[in-house]
């Protein structure tokens, strides 16, 4: 086992352990701390496949920024009273079935794909350093990024609507 | 691409208007031009007239499909502010976001009839539902519009994460995000291919409100304020199912055989749940919403025929439905009670509303000399020439049978119940104008379905 | 790690673009971790401990506590956020056009121009609204 592989596989447990743990938490900061633990993991992954642009915002954006504005959500809410309602058992029972539905879809996919034998490509590959991403994103990939500044306008239009005081 | 840029500039220029022009009919009135214009530039982009040239790299595609689907919704969308434009004011304080947010939506729609790469197709999804979870929760003060709000957009971004998830599957299958080279002709999909496909397939659904994915819809078009309910049920709901039929006549076309049976359970459960619930509502509004579950279902029979009448038949069937339920709401927001008993004597009071409201439900049960009927009768040709499926035709038919039943409940009531029918606000003469040409056009296309088809193929 | 220490370190670590050159990065990160983790387990196990109910107590200013510190906040903070992540995000964009600002030439810089454009409108939109004035 090379060092690369060690390290693919402590991120991955760390990855799949943290968000086990970030859902099955009652009180909403330690999830949201696990989560972070979660992006930190796959900031990892994407180090590991090279992709260093990804890394940097990965961390900077999602554990950094959005993290923030997750435990704003917490704290907007009351957390005072344990107010989560009870959960119906057939409710319960439903959701397991649909959610292990949808992980039997994705493990048969998986199963005998054909992309079991070359895994994920590890320290090698070159598209994710940030000079091609940028020629990437700049050229083959301008108009997807031009309309994404309408995404962020109606964002922008959405949070003074409903943020606001009138 | 004229339509796209245009509406993206409008959707700023009322950004810009909200605090530089003081009185809200100006802004309705650059709303309403700017409405007119993205209309017409689509039109001349259709017959060659590119104001802009901007290279895509294959992203987006500007075909006639695309293109006619725009100018139907585009129409749709204007004669949508003639009606209800005015009773956008009294939802909350930013009367000329709710403009841009609408324009910021038209951009998203241009987007998802278009595309070319799945990529384009997420961003479009995307730009269409942000705003559009404002726009259910613009109501601030009433506790409904904020769950319905939270409800959309909750389960809006875990079917947009399954539908991510659908196209890295597909990626990773045939490296590219290109429709036309994702799944080549004669070959054995990947296991990567067919899950990706089916997470699509779930994620669309899920935005066209077909079952079992349908579970927001009520709550929604319920809590959200009844003018942007009649904006989301209609050009909404119809770009969805562009997109939706785009992306699979052209990605998913060789493998039609194997996803027929899936569309074809989730077709006859939609039309199901959607009619049987209709029936039990009390409240017009909610009924509506129901009704258009079992209309999507309808829709959905294009996608399972998926074949030159079924390309026909929902252009057709996208138009009448939006036009009708247009209308029905633009009479529904006058109303001060939104139950049956609320229609209660309605034609004594008001003639006229209650006569082009009763074309309008006529077209949406699918009775004879109205679009309504022309175009079911378009789905069920299609899926007979499909061909195999019987079973699903008749029981459209069943159920468009039943559907009868809740809109003539609304025409009993304004014309054989007695009562005042409160309405909340005065009428004006403009307001009926346009709800008359909106009754014209439904018959007009129901005698002569060839008037908006014509211009399909010139 | 036998695999590891075959390879000539020296150019793996100076390479900027493989995985090689986050070997320093790493190192620190783990002497943090581990610095941090050692320091708070010593002084956990090497100080004396007296619990009294007392001392557990939570104090301030030796008043009594009441009530609870998790109030619902004002959601003017929630709107800053959210402008803030917005903008970060556009900022980020820059990142990959600065790298390549000369390969890209007039064509990438228009490209810039136009996000940066759209972004202005909604800076000037959000300050012509007051949604950053603090005081309303």
């Amino acid at each position: 086992m090379s060092i690369t592989q060690i390290l693919f596989w402590v991120l991955t447990a760390m990855a799949i352990g943290s968000s086990l743990m970030m859902i099955t938490r009652k009180n909403p900061v330690y999830s949201v701390l696990w989560l972070i633990m979660t992006f930190f993991a796959i900031s990892g992954h994407y180090l590991l496949m090279n992709a260093q642009f990804l890394f940097i915002v990965n961390l900077i954006v999602y554990t950094g920024a959005i993290m923030v504005l997750f435990l704003y959500v917490l704290m907007l809410i009351d957390l005072r009273h344990d107010t989560e309602p009870r959960k119906n058992k057939w409710l319960k029972f439903a959701g397991a079935v649909a959610g292990g539905c949808l992980l039997l879809v994705i493990v048969a996919a998986l199963k005998d794909s054909d992309i079991k034998s070359n895994v994920v490509q590890t320290g090698e590959g070159d598209i994710g350093l940030i000079a091609n991403l940028g020629k990437a994103l700049f050229n083959e990939y301008v108009v997807p990024f031009e309309i994404s500044s309408i995404l962020f306008l109606s964002a922008m239009v959405g949070a003074v609507v409903i943020g606001k005081k009138e | 691409m004229n339509a796209l840029l245009i509406s993206a500039v409008m959707g700023v220029l009322m950004m810009f208007s909200s605090f530089m022009l003081k009185s809200k009919s100006a802004v309705r009135n650059v709303a309403l031009a700017g409405m007119f214009l993205i209309l017409v530039a689509n039109i001349l982009d259709t017959y060659g007239w590119h104001l802009f040239n901007i290279p895509t790299e294959g992203m987006m595609h500007f075909d006639r499909f695309s293109l006619f689907f725009n100018s139907i919704a585009f129409a749709c969308t204007f004669i949508f502010f003639l009606l209800s434009a005015r009773d956008m004011e009294k939802v909350g304080i930013n009367y000329a976001e709710y403009f841009s947010l609408i324009f910021f939506i038209l951009c998203g729609i241009v987007l998802v009839a278009s595309f070319q790469s799945l990529l384009i197709l997420f961003l479009g999804i995307e730009i269409i539902s942000i705003p559009l979870y404002i726009l259910t929760g613009s109501d601030k003060r009433n506790l409904k519009s904020n769950e319905a709000s939270l409800k959309y957009f909750l389960l809006g971004s875990f079917s947009t994460g399954i539908m991510l998830m659908g196209i890295t599957l597909l990626y990773g299958h045939a490296g590219s995000f290109d429709i036309t080279v994702l799944i080549k002709a004669g070959e054995k999909p990947s296991s990567l291919a067919i899950a990706g496909l089916l997470m699509l397939l779930f994620a669309m659904a899920f935005k066209v409100s077909a079952a079992p994915f349908h579970f927001w819809t009520p709550d929604v078009y319920d809590g959200a304020p009844t003018v942007f309910t009649s904006f989301m049920a209609t050009i909404v709901k119809a770009a969805a199912f562009i997109g939706f039929m785009r992306l699979f006549s052209t990605a998913f076309y060789s493998l039609h055989d194997q996803w027929q049976m899936v569309i074809a359970i989730i077709t006859a459960l939609t039309l199901l749940i959607g009619n049987i619930t209709a029936v039990f509502q009390q409240s017009i509004k909610r009924m509506l919403a129901y009704s258009s579950i079992s209309q999507a279902g309808f829709m959905m029979l294009a996608l399972f025929a998926l074949n030159g009448t079924a390309t026909e038949g929902l252009f057709l069937y996208v138009a009448a439905y939006s036009l009708a339920t247009i209308g029905v709401f633009a009479v529904l927001i006058k109303m001060k009670d939104y139950t049956f008993e609320g229609f209660n004597g309605f034609a004594r009071h008001h003639p006229f509303l209650a006569a082009v409201n009763t074309v309008f439900l006529l077209s949406l049960a699918g009775i004879p000399l109205t679009a309504g009927f022309l175009a079911k009768f378009y789905m069920l040709k299609a899926a007979v020439e499909a061909g195999g499926f019987l079973w699903l035709v008749i029981f459209a038919v069943l159920m468009a049978a039943v559907s009868v039943y809740y809109y003539f409940r609304v025409i009993q009531a304004m014309y054989f119940k007695e009562g005042d029918a409160p309405v909340s606000m005065e009428v004006s003469r403009p307001f009926q104008w346009v709800l008359g040409v909106l009754a014209f056009l439904i018959i007009l296309l129901g005698v002569f379905p060839n008037a908006l088809l014509y211009w399909f193929y010139f | 790690m036998y695999n590891f220490l075959q390879i000539r370190l020296s150019a793996f670590l100076l390479d900027v673009n493989t995985v090689g050159s986050y070997i320093p990065v790493a190192l620190q990160v783990l002497i943090v971790v581990g610095l941090i983790g050692f320091l708070l387990w010593a002084t956990h196990m090497l100080g004396p401990k007296r619990k009294t109910s007392d001392k557990l107590e939570v104090f301030s200013s030796g008043i009594g506590s009441h009530g609870e510190a998790r109030q619902p906040m004002a959601i003017k903070y929630f709107l800053v956020a959210i402008l803030f992540v917005l903008f970060d995000v556009e900022v980020i964009f820059f990142y990959p056009y600065a790298v390549n600002i000369k390969g890209l030439g007039w064509h990438g810089f228009y490209a810039v121009l136009m996000f940066v454009g759209f972004f202005l409108c909604g800076f000037i939109y959000i300050l012509k609204k007051g949604a950053l004035k603090w005081e309303d």
